[in-house]
């Protein structure tokens, strides 16, 4: 699907494959606005994930062109992506990606130091988000010691610390109690009103029928 | 964010890392705790001997120049004037020829050799702390006092010809003068008219000037009879000195290289292996906004850290092993030198592994399950 017209992020004819011969994505194409919330659907294996990590300068697609504020981005030296992931996108992956071996809090507060945010602040926004997504009572536990839901809910924390102008959640919702979810969907939403352009990975049809556009693979 | 604030906020968390790690900072500490007691029990304990056989050959006695002259070879002393300013002297003495001197306190006691001494520093002639040089006080080594039948150093002593002097206090024989042996000096003030000189002594600097200044103060002896006059030096200790310098401290680097050096390979192999356990940590900070150089320097500092620890844990165990079996002790410079060294070597050892884990594709490494 394409989509026209200037948009915060935009992928221009992406082709991608893992393996020689065996394409994942061809020719890919479409627009993300401030203030909108896409869903990416479509069967597993069809690339949706690998679209999300291409959209946010995690790979380097075969050919096209992944744009941010209409700047290309593929021939960018890898320091420049590394910080722009820092400083533009926020991230929340599958299985949430905590580091099992520092606190809930210092999870949190993981990406404050790769944007060279001062920690204090950060850290007081930190509890803030904790707080807001009931898992505060947990900033000084390890990864391991809380629940599926609430490692997912940490991970979006992480991925809000920064105030994202482009947010990305691949199955935000997937490990998620109902209640739970609609707290992250609101929160997804909510980082939409603020400017962000929001993509979610998802096969929950709950949550494709909240956003505003839906992307099939 | 400032240079510094960034740097302090990189080491935080590199420190964090690390505590976070237990396991795998332990198994660095160890490695580099071993490699800095293995090389101060080996080369360390080499280098703490070699300084002690040099400081010994450093000693002043190593590095005199002995004059002797006898009587009628003109030697005076207005030597000592020509060796003043002389570079690379630190302490020259003149002493009369002998005079028997006896205690005063019973006629046909034992004699024993008096020498008027000159110099212009009375320490090197080993004087109690406030002896005065006025000419009419003598001191005398333990030696010297027990064959005169003096107890508690104080006395007097008369010359053949009537003369006489005070006993001022005991001496310490320096090394240096052992050879005037049992000795007695009377310090006299700077000599208005130049005295015969029996034997002069010139102390180098450094025992490798022995050598050049054993030539210089031939020069300027200025004698009428050079026959008369016997010059002895300890260049064959000097020469000595050079070769335990040398060849021990040759052993002593090369030993130590190679344990860094294995030591090293250890590390390399240790952090390759600790970075492939923690390619999902790195695959994640990748993938959140950490840049390449971010990485290898979190894992660097992460290992300098666990180094810095490790040798000072390292040294301090080799330093009680060492004290406990009675071995010398090297000196606090190699000390330092030894544990610099092992993290530096550390560090460096992890900078390729650094390179690797910032290199690799990060979502590669978060995918991995």
């Amino acid at each position: 699907m394409t989509r026209p017209g200037p948009a915060l992020l935009r992928a221009d004819g992406l082709s991608f494959r893992y393996e020689p011969g065996r394409p994942l994505l061809e020719g890919w194409s479409a627009g993300f606005d401030a203030g909108e919330v896409a869903a990416v659907t479509g069967p597993s294996g069809r690339g949706k994930s690998t679209l999300l990590y291409l959209l946010g300068l995690m790979l380097r697609p075969v050919s096209g062109e992944v744009l941010l504020d209409g700047e290309p981005m593929h021939a960018r030296p890898d320091r420049e992506r590394a910080a722009r992931r820092a400083a533009t996108f926020g991230f929340v992956f599958q299985d949430a990606a905590l580091d099992s071996s520092r606190t809930v809090l210092d999870n949190v507060l993981e990406t404050a130091l790769y944007r060279g945010d001062d920690r204090r602040t950060s850290a007081r926004r930190a509890h803030a988000l904790l707080e807001r997504f009931g898992v505060a009572l947990r900033a000084e536990a390890r990864p391991g010691q809380v629940s599926g839901g609430q490692a997912q809910r940490i991970a979006l924390c992480r991925a809000l610390l920064g105030d994202p102008r482009v947010l990305l959640a691949d199955e935000p919702t997937g490990n998620l109690d109902p209640t739970s979810a609609e707290v992250v969907l609101e929160a997804l939403h909510e980082q939409a009103q603020r400017g962000a352009a929001v993509v979610v990975v998802t096969h929950d049809p709950a949550l494709v029928a909240r956003c505003d556009r839906e992307l099939v693979l | 964010m400032s240079g510094a604030r960034a740097l302090l906020a990189v080491v935080r968390e590199a420190f964090a890392s690390t505590i976070a790690q237990p396991v795998g900072s332990a198994i660095g500490l160890v490695v580099v705790a071993g490699m800095c007691a293995a090389v101060l029990l080996t080369s360390g304990r080499t280098v703490a001997a070699e300084q002690q056989v040099v400081a010994s050959i450093d000693s002043a006695g190593t590095r005199a120049i002995v004059v002797r002259a006898e009587a009628d070879a003109g030697l005076d002393t207005s030597v000592l004037d020509r060796l003043t300013g002389v570079d690379g002297v630190e302490w020259a003495g003149a002493f009369s020829l002998a005079e028997d001197a006896r205690n005063a306190a019973f006629a046909g006691g034992a004699p024993v050799p008096l020498r008027q001494a000159w110099s212009e520093d009375w320490r090197e002639l080993g004087l109690p702390a406030g002896a005065s040089a006025d000419g009419a006080v003598a001191f005398a080594s333990a030696t010297a006092l027990d064959r005169l039948g003096i107890d508690g150093a104080v006395g007097e002593l008369a010359l053949d010809d009537g003369r006489g002097y005070a006993v001022g206090g005991r001496i310490e024989t320096p090394e240096h003068l052992a050879f005037l042996e049992p000795l007695v000096v009377a310090p006299q003030p700077p000599a208005e008219r130049a005295a015969p000189v029996g034997a002069l002594v010139v102390i180098a600097s450094r025992p490798e000037l022995v050598a050049p200044l054993t030539g210089v103060v031939r020069s300027v002896l200025d004698v009428a009879d050079p026959t008369r006059v016997e010059l002895r030096t300890s260049e064959t200790l000097a020469a000595l000195r050079g070769l335990v310098e040398g060849q021990l401290g040759a052993f002593g680097r090369a030993l130590t290289l190679g344990i860094l050096g294995v030591s090293a390979v250890l590390v390399g192999v240790l952090q390759y292996g600790m970075v492939t356990l923690r390619r999902k940590d790195f695959g994640r900070r990748r993938a959140l906004g950490a840049s390449q150089r971010l990485v290898v320097a979190l894992v660097t500092i992460q290992t300098a850290i666990v180094a810095g620890v490790g040798a000072t844990a390292g040294s301090a165990l080799a330093i009680g092993a060492l004290a406990a079996a009675g071995d010398p002790l090297p000196g606090p410079r190699y000390l330092l030198g030894v544990g610099t060294l092992a993290v530096l070597v550390a560090t460096l050892a992890a900078v390729l592994p650094a390179v690797s884990a910032a290199r690799r594709e990060p979502i590669a490494e978060l995918r991995v399950p």
